[in-house]
């Protein structure tokens, strides 16, 4: 609050003192009073005006600056009113109050977009556990009715079991709170459940899928890691080069304080100017308009879940040539120590 | 013959799993009276118990808490929740697998051959598998007979011992691929083909030239 822009404001109030003065001086000297007289009224006038001037000014410039201090300081601003004592003059506490109504309805109003958001998130987890019964039902019966139906409904099934996977992990992805559990788990298992998972599909396609020096423990939580290894694997499968001989390479490298997991694939690759944008929600760039399939979600969700586990991931990638994701784990002395 | 106990609330899983299982071999029983699920578990006396977690009025790793007072009959937890939670639980109360749903059936299937694998050698209290007259020693990946060796590579003993357990009985092409993509190898349609092919070569040269018989669109038969 500065001392000019409140003369400015109180403008009005000061040309009328002023005008006061000017008149009464007048009619003084009209009256032919005595000079000492003048001067006395001059200054206790002036004084007056001053003294009411300044008090004003003071009072409501420690309220004003403890307000706008607060404010800059504070990370949410919307909770500023709770840190600023009730102000003492007029005008301010109808601000006071109007301030506390607009800032009541505005959490009142949040906080039913929480509960509503919340409401859905539960709703979505428990419909997609609903719908994987059914989903499994459909594998059986195809498995059951084998010769009947063809290879292509149950890699159809898989399809629509693998997006529904994505759904889940999203839901889970935003609220942190839901169940996890770090612990050292072995990578070859988690590759092995991935390859078995998409054991169908990448033979369909007749894609070389090897896998070396995957015996390593790593920390993480099998079954966001398993969902994560299983984006990866079928992203390189969606975006694998038309002709045959399509490789996914599955290894490790491990170093002193960390482990290395490479998923590599020799197919499209990623358009430099696409790979900054990846991870970002709903992005497709330049192979979502050639593959009708994307969606844009897979990497972003995949990069949620990495930053929730702590894992570090990386993309390296030559368009037309190969992509190769790494994920970093690092070890912990903490975890292996017995 | 095994007789599997089917504990699963929804109707069309519970009947595509008996047939599968049926289809596969086994005796399969479905239960379908869940008020006294404990009681009736005991009651069937099955030899292995396919169990969901999520059961009308009860709950699977509860009632699972309550079978393993009595009874040390092998568990397999089938569910449709896929919460690591959920997995550690199951296992501490005593479960032998956990698979989430939908799985894949070959692979429930190895999981079943796997335990009743197991459980068979623990009783015999040895590992022996025979064929014919020949030993098979899966850890060294040979053959003997008397004194004569044959060497099998890793992919030829997957193979031959798959054949082996299901003598007799067709094996098809998906589930040995199954079992090898299970053993982390991950071979291609390719290379089993190969592998098949030099596995009669040896076996025939061992001796036995129609051990393994192809039968069309279906997949492969070990032979007495």
């Amino acid at each position: 609050m500065r001392f000019t822009a409140y003369i400015r404001d109180r403008l009005f109030c000061i040309v009328t003192y002023v005008t006061f003065f000017l008149v009464f001086w007048l009619m003084m000297v009209a009256f032919r009073s005595p000079v000492s007289l003048m001067r006395a009224f001059a200054l206790l006038l002036f004084f007056l005006a001053a003294a009411n001037l300044s008090w004003d000014y003071l009072r409501k410039r420690k309220f004003y600056q403890e307000f706008l201090y607060n404010l800059a300081s504070l990370d949410k601003k919307y909770l500023v009113l709770e840190t600023i004592e009730n102000p003492g003059f007029y005008e301010g506490q109808i601000w006071h109050e109007a301030m506390y109504e607009i800032n009541k309805s505005m959490l009142e109003h949040l906080k039913g977009y929480e509960e509503s958001i919340r409401d859905f998130k539960e709703y979505i987890e428990m419909w997609v556990h609903e719908v994987k019964l059914p989903i499994a039902s459909l594998l059986l019966m195809c498995h059951n009715n084998r010769g009947a139906l063809e290879k292509k409904y149950v890699e159809q099934i898989r399809r629509v079991d693998s997006y529904t996977d994505q759904v889940l992990y999203y839901v889970r992805s935003e609220h942190t709170e839901n169940d996890y559990i770090i612990k050292e788990v072995s990578l070859a298992d988690l590759v092995r459940k991935t390859a078995l998972k998409n054991k169908d599909d990448l033979l369909e396609n007749g894609i070389d899928f090897s896998v070396e020096h995957v015996n390593v423990c790593i920390i993480t939580d099998a079954k966001w890691m398993e969902f994560i290894l299983n984006q990866l694997v079928n992203n390189s499968m969606k975006y694998k080069k038309k002709e045959d001989s399509s490789v996914i390479r599955i290894f490790a490298k491990q170093d002193a304080d960390k482990t290395v997991l490479h998923v590599w694939d020799n197919g499209v690759g990623i358009a430099a100017g696409d790979l900054p944008q990846v991870y970002k929600k709903a992005f497709t760039g330049e192979n979502g308009r050639t593959h009708a399939k994307s969606t844009g979600m897979g990497l972003y969700i995949v990069k949620q879940l990495c930053n929730k586990l702590g894992h570090g991931i990386e993309i390296s990638t030559i368009a037309g040539e190969y992509t190769d994701v790494q994920i970093t784990f690092t070890r912990n002395d903490y975890y292996f120590r017995d | 013959m095994k007789r599997i106990l089917i504990v699963e609330d929804d109707v069309a899983i519970s009947a595509e799993l008996k047939e599968l299982l049926q289809n596969a071999g086994y005796q399969a029983e479905e239960m379908t009276d869940f008020a006294h699920a404990a009681e009736t578990i005991a009651a069937a006396n099955a030899d292995l118990l396919l169990l969901d977690i999520n059961l009308p009025g009860l709950n699977g790793e509860l009632l699972l808490r309550e079978i393993r007072k009595t009874s040390q009959i092998p568990v397999i937890m089938v569910t449709s929740r896929t919460s690591e939670a959920d997995e550690v639980l199951s296992m501490s109360y005593g479960a032998d697998d956990y698979i989430t749903k939908p799985y894949h059936p070959t692979i429930l299937l190895l999981r079943i051959a796997n335990i009743f694998k197991r459980i068979d050698a623990v009783r015999e209290g040895t590992t022996a598998l025979h064929y014919r007259d020949v030993l098979v020693n899966p850890a060294k990946g040979t053959l003997v007979r008397e004194a004569e060796e044959l060497l099998l590579t890793k992919n030829e003993m997957i193979i031959f011992q798959l054949l082996l357990e299901n003598q007799e009985r067709i094996v098809s092409r998906d589930a040995l691929m199954t079992d090898l993509w299970d053993n982390n190898e991950f071979v291609n349609d390719n290379a089993l083909t190969v592998n098949i092919s030099r596995l009669r070569a040896k076996l025939s040269e061992f001796g036995y030239p129609d051990a393994i018989e192809t039968r069309k669109k279906q997949g492969y038969v070990l032979v007495r």
